[in-house]
């Protein structure tokens, strides 16, 4: 059991001249989190899609458990579990039924564990599915894709719909799934859920990876806005000099800059000239991470 | 004042009512053609019950007949259907789909809305009552089809009243409550018991009196066609009507609206009960998902009963018909002009002076192909393409199962289906013949019943194959319906032109009843052709399948 969970090398999609996903190197070891992170439209999707075989490669491969995506896409699902993004289901079948259904086809689930996982996520099965709102009919979704227990879990943005107590519930049962050695693929536009459960992130744009990184690395990383009031106008030049400051503004009294070094130092240089009368520091939204890593990306280039 | 709600309505729905007036149209026209001139006191000898029903009467000629029975009665009904289809589609049909909300949210009132949906409706029912009294008089006229004293006119205003009746009544239910189901449900309920309330109390003594509890009666009662216009039984129909519209529009202002949701039908509610739980979840439940070709079969039985109750009635109905009819009235039939065989060439031609000849213009030629190709090309249809267009074909491809399977099960779901519809049909085609003593040999009818199980089934593999290509439900239906219709006219064509003989061999249509399989039998390599035309479809359906991405969005 040594091969990787997922491996894609040189993975591309092109739908006729859109590059949806360009030459994807990814190799994500079994008993891991792995958080896939992007803007909408960005290539999440469509690299998930390919995975399961729903699409081709125009170019490149990708291997589940060793096993190449359009050779064996049977075997694969064997061991894999997916929630769709956009999830849609059948209307008329209960929750119940549409477990039924994919576990005919699955030769068979343990419905005790069934069981378990509803009352976890605080699922109804007795509904129907069109019925439900969209948050329970997720829920139903997500039970679909953990109850055979795969050694895999591929999800598209799983938390869509869901309220904070039943996202936790599912941030704990990714973490379990990982400490039983099992692998968790996971999408999703908001860095806050990634960073709680992912061991590594793997961020792309326009199609491109452009960052591959640990939870930590990133978290180190990340720029925050921060925002501090003097009680004398403020003077750019020396905010500017402040390593890790970049994008400054001055009004007045205030200024206001993004950081991602350390903050002693920049408090060191404000207190050597002004006194501080106020200070508050945002963390960067997911956006700003991305333009950091695109503009870094585009610099290099 | 009414603006884009009213419109939108009317443009969602001319096609529906002028296809239902082209309908009716087709049937007065094949009444005025066919019985022209002959002597009907056959008719006479029908059950009184079916005579009250359909209003015959003593003497009657043939153009009263049409009029009568075809379009008072057969046209009333589809209209007074298509109605309270539109007007339970309405309200509760859009709150039903989730897009009322989304209306509303617009600023226009709930009035605003009511009334520019309720408008559309009455234009609608307007304009094709007055297009039918118009092209039947027409057509009456250029068919120098003599209808004397009969007061069409005065017919159409009662069906205008009663037409306007049974929708606004489905308004009324669906805008109250909310519920299509129910809206459509309850007034189709008033519609039927109606009809064979009014229809069949008469005859009882004393039964007269009770016949005016029910609707019909304010239609047909008082004998329009012969006897003019009842001014009391009209008003009192439009104004139930106006207070339908009330009654519905005071309930939609007053209650919550709808979220989306996808109703609830009998097996739910014995899900629900303790004391039915355990049979009802195992029909609804367990039974329906235990493997793809259940479900798809589960999902397809409204389409599949309805198709088979329609076929078995009607070839059940046509037996007894045939024999009523007097014999002169072929001899007649035999020598129409040219005009008029190239239209029975459209309805599969045959020799109307045989009982075989009959139902193969009256059923086989086209109606039992029609329903058969809408069971199979819906079940093909839905198969791939459906459940693309549904978005749940990633989830179930997520399961160890190949692509091939899903076709494979889903196939076998729409032959057998196309199967059950042959097999109805000639359940329905035998016992109206013992009934009425025709003497068809049992042997032809199921031979021609297994080719048109093989047409079915040819049809819905072509819907299969573009579907299984495309991903798209609209062209597998529209595309298979399309090429069927196009190589029936083509069959057709060259039934009628020696010189275009030809091209009938290119139609499956000529090898479902080329040979005139209820008269001659079964010509062995038929149904070999048909097999061969749907093995092809059935079989590049893998391959294309197979090679393309899945579409996840319609």
């Amino acid at each position: 059991m040594s091969e990787a969970a997922i491996l894609t090398e040189g993975l591309t999609k092109h739908y006729g001249k859109v590059e949806a996903l360009v030459d994807l190197n990814l190799e994500i070891p079994q008993g891991e989190v792995f958080g896939f992170l992007g803007p909408n439209g960005a290539g999440k999707t469509t690299t998930i899609r390919t995975m399961m075989d729903e699409i081709r490669a125009t170019a490149g491969r990708a291997s589940i458990l060793g096993m190449d995506t359009h050779a064996e896409p049977v075997e694969i699902r064997k061991h894999v579990g997916y929630v769709p993004g956009d999830l849609a289901m059948y209307p008329n079948l209960t929750g119940r039924d549409t477990l039924m259904y994919f576990a005919n086809l699955r030769g068979g689930v343990d419905w005790g564990y069934v069981d378990t996982l509803a009352e976890r996520l605080d699922a109804q099965l007795d509904k129907k599915v069109g019925d439900l709102s969209s948050g329970n009919r997720q829920k139903v979704g997500l039970i679909q894709a953990f109850m055979s227990k795969p050694e895999v879990i591929i999800m598209d943005e799983p938390s869509s719909g869901l309220d904070p107590l039943v996202q936790r519930e599912l941030q704990k049962m990714m973490r379990e799934v990982a400490a039983e050695g099992r692998t968790v693929f996971l999408s999703s536009h908001t860095l806050s859920e990634v960073q709680r459960v992912a061991h590594r992130v793997g961020i792309i744009r326009h199609g491109r990876l452009i960052a591959l990184e640990t939870v930590q690395a990133l978290r180190s990383k990340a720029m925050r806005q921060v925002e501090i009031e003097l009680d004398k106008p403020a003077d750019v030049e020396l905010f500017k000099a402040v390593e890790g400051v970049t994008d400054v503004r001055a009004q007045n009294h205030h200024v206001v800059m993004t950081f991602g070094g350390d903050m002693g130092a920049l408090l060191k240089v404000a207190e050597g000239r002004y006194n501080i009368v106020d200070i508050s520091t945002q963390s960067a939204d997911l956006e700003e991470i991305f333009l950091t890593y695109y503009q870094d990306e585009e610099a290099s280039a | 004042m009414l603006g884009n709600v009213f419109f939108k309505t009317v443009r969602d729905r001319w096609l529906g009512w002028t296809i239902a007036t082209g309908v009716v149209w087709s049937f007065v026209l094949l009444g005025f053609a066919a019985y022209s001139g002959l002597d009907l006191s056959i008719l006479e000898t029908f059950p009184e019950a079916y005579q009250s029903m359909i209003g015959l009467r003593p003497g009657m000629d043939a153009g009263a007949l049409s009029v009568a029975a075809i379009y008072g009665t057969y046209g009333s009904l589809t209209f007074a259907a298509m109605a309270l289809a539109m007007g339970a589609a309405s309200i509760a049909g859009e709150e039903r789909k989730g897009t009322l909300g989304l209306l509303l949210a617009n600023p226009k009132s709930r009035t605003h809305v009511f009334v520019s949906k309720v408008a559309a409706l009455v234009l609608l029912i307007i304009v094709a009552t007055l297009a039918m009294w118009a092209i039947s008089i027409g057509t009456a006229g250029m068919m120098d089809i003599a209808l004397g004293d009969l007061d069409v006119f005065a017919l159409n205003v009662h069906m205008l009243a009663s037409t306007l009746f049974y929708g606004l009544l489905a308004v009324a239910i669906g805008a109250a409550t909310g519920n299509r189901g129910a809206a459509s449900g309850a007034s189709t309920g008033v519609l039927v018991v109606g009809f064979l309330g009014s229809g069949l109390l008469p005859l009882i003594e004393g039964g007269e009196k009770w016949a005016k509890l029910f609707p019909w009666y304010y239609f047909s009662g008082s004998e329009p066609l012969y006897n003019g216009i009842e001014w009391g039984h009209v008003a009192l129909l439009a104004g139930a009507s106006v207070v339908f519209a009330v009654v519905g529009l005071v309930g939609f202002l007053r209650r919550d609206l709808k979220g989306q949701s996808v109703g609830v039908t009998i097996i739910d509610r014995l899900r629900e009960n303790p004391m039915t739980k355990k049979v009802a979840d195992r029909l609804a439940g367990s039974a329906r998902v235990s493997s793809i070709w259940l479900k798809t079969a589960s999902e397809h039985q409204i389409v599949l009963v309805s198709a088979c109750a329609y076929v078995f009635f009607v070839q059940l109905m046509l037996g007894p018909f045939y024999a009523a009819l007097p014999k002169v009235a072929f001899e007649m039939l035999a020598q129409l002009p040219e005009g008029l065989e190239v239209l029975f060439a459209f309805f599969g031609g045959g020799d109307m002076s045989t009982p075989a000849g009959f139902f193969q213009i009256e059923t086989f030629g086209m109606m039992a192909p029609i329903m058969v190709m809408l069971v199979t090309i819906a079940v093909s249809a839905g198969a791939v393409a459906g459940e693309e267009s549904k978005r749940t074909m990633g989830l179930l491809l997520a399961n160890p199962i190949t692509r091939s399977r899903v076709i494979a099960e889903k196939t076998w779901t729409m032959a057998l289906y196309a199967a059950i519809v042959g097999i109805a049909t000639f359940a329905g085609t035998a016992l109206g013949s013992l009934i009425a003593g025709l003497d068809m040999s049992m042997w032809n009818i199921a031979a021609t019943c297994i080719l048109l199980t093989l047409l079915g089934i040819a049809g819905g593999a072509l819907a299969l194959a573009i579907g299984s290509g495309t991903g798209r439900k609209s062209a597998a239906v529209w595309g298979a319906t399309g090429v069927m219709v196009a190589l029936h006219v083509l069959n057709s064509i060259g039934s009628v032109t020696d010189d275009l003989s030809f091209l009938q061999k290119l139609s499956p249509f000529y090898y479902y009843l080329g040979n005139d399989p209820l008269n001659k039998g079964m010509n062995w390599i038929h149904p070999v052709v048909l097999a061969v035309i749907a093995a092809v479809f059935i079989g590049i359906s893998f391959p294309l399948f197979q090679r393309r991405d899945i579409r996840q969005r319609d």
